[in-house]
């Protein structure tokens, strides 16, 4: 394979590894409401998502991919809703411990890099473009 | 006349020049890897520099020497920026101007080999 193919396989990697975080950060977003249905029931817990960089040998490119999908240990921050089905005798409910801030600061990073890869997978078919037009006669 | 080597040389360039573009999109799919180190090809005059004459096999009984072109080895590139707390190296910005260049490069080599081309057929026509 030559290195321009590797290029192109290598940027696909990277789109589909950013697409997978965009997807665990709608998750997120889908659920920031999401609490239990019995008293003090445990509410949707926020997942994260983390990439490891895999070396192919033949080709020699370093792909990405997902390492882990996992669970966000953090505390569920309590809110008072007394007639709420999930809350406690006290009236708090366990809210599900997503931070909208940090998941839009996430999906803008995802959408960031991204667009990189896709640029990167231009410029790749461009350079190929370019060799093909040599046998092009003038 | 001294034999003709620019299409070699053209063409040894190219290679290389699409061995760093890979090197650029494995940094960019990796920018968000935790503790990936960005890489970049070794510099085109050292790639020639490495590049042995290859001994042809003029005799049946010959061994042919390793005649692969010179290796371009990808290393992790030296002039580093601010690391991330996730002891991530590469910078977006750094690999988008690479790229450029790149590009830039490629558009210049393929461009003197068509000229170079199309004056080599024209000292063959009648």
């Amino acid at each position: 394979m030559d290195s321009l193919t590797t290029a192109l396989k290598v940027a696909a990697s990277g789109l589909e590894a950013q697409s997978q975080r965009v997807r665990v950060v709608s998750e997120n977003l889908a659920n920031a409401q999401s609490t239990g249905n019995t008293p003090g029931a445990e509410p949707y817990q926020r997942k994260t998502i983390t990439f490891a960089a895999a070396l192919d040998r033949a080709s020699g490119g370093s792909f990405a991919e997902v390492a882990e999908i996992s669970r966000d240990k953090s505390a569920y921050p309590l809110e008072f809703h007394p007639g709420h089905e999930a809350a406690d005798a006290n009236g708090m409910v366990r809210m599900p411990n997503v931070n909208m801030l940090v998941e839009m600061a996430d999906m803008r990073e995802a959408n960031r890099s991204y667009e990189a890869n896709l640029q990167v997978v231009k410029q790749a078919r461009d350079l190929i473009s370019m060799t093909i037009d040599l046998m092009r006669s003038q | 006349m001294q034999p003709v080597n620019l299409f070699d040389l053209a063409s040894q360039q190219a290679r290389w020049l699409s061995v760093r573009q890979s090197a650029i999109a494995g940094n960019v799919a990796n920018a968000n890897t935790p503790g990936y180190a960005a890489m970049d090809v070794e510099p085109f005059e050292k790639v020639l520099k490495n590049t042995s004459v290859a001994m042809s096999a003029t005799h049946s009984g010959h061994i042919l020497a390793s005649t692969s072109p010179a290796r371009m080895t990808v290393e992790t590139e030296q002039d580093g920026v601010a690391i991330l707390p996730s002891k991530n190296s590469v910078s977006l910005e750094d690999q988008m101007l690479k790229a450029g260049e790149v590009g830039r490069s490629f558009e210049l080599n393929t461009s003197i080999v068509k000229s170079f081309h199309r004056m080599f057929l024209m000292t063959a026509k009648p």
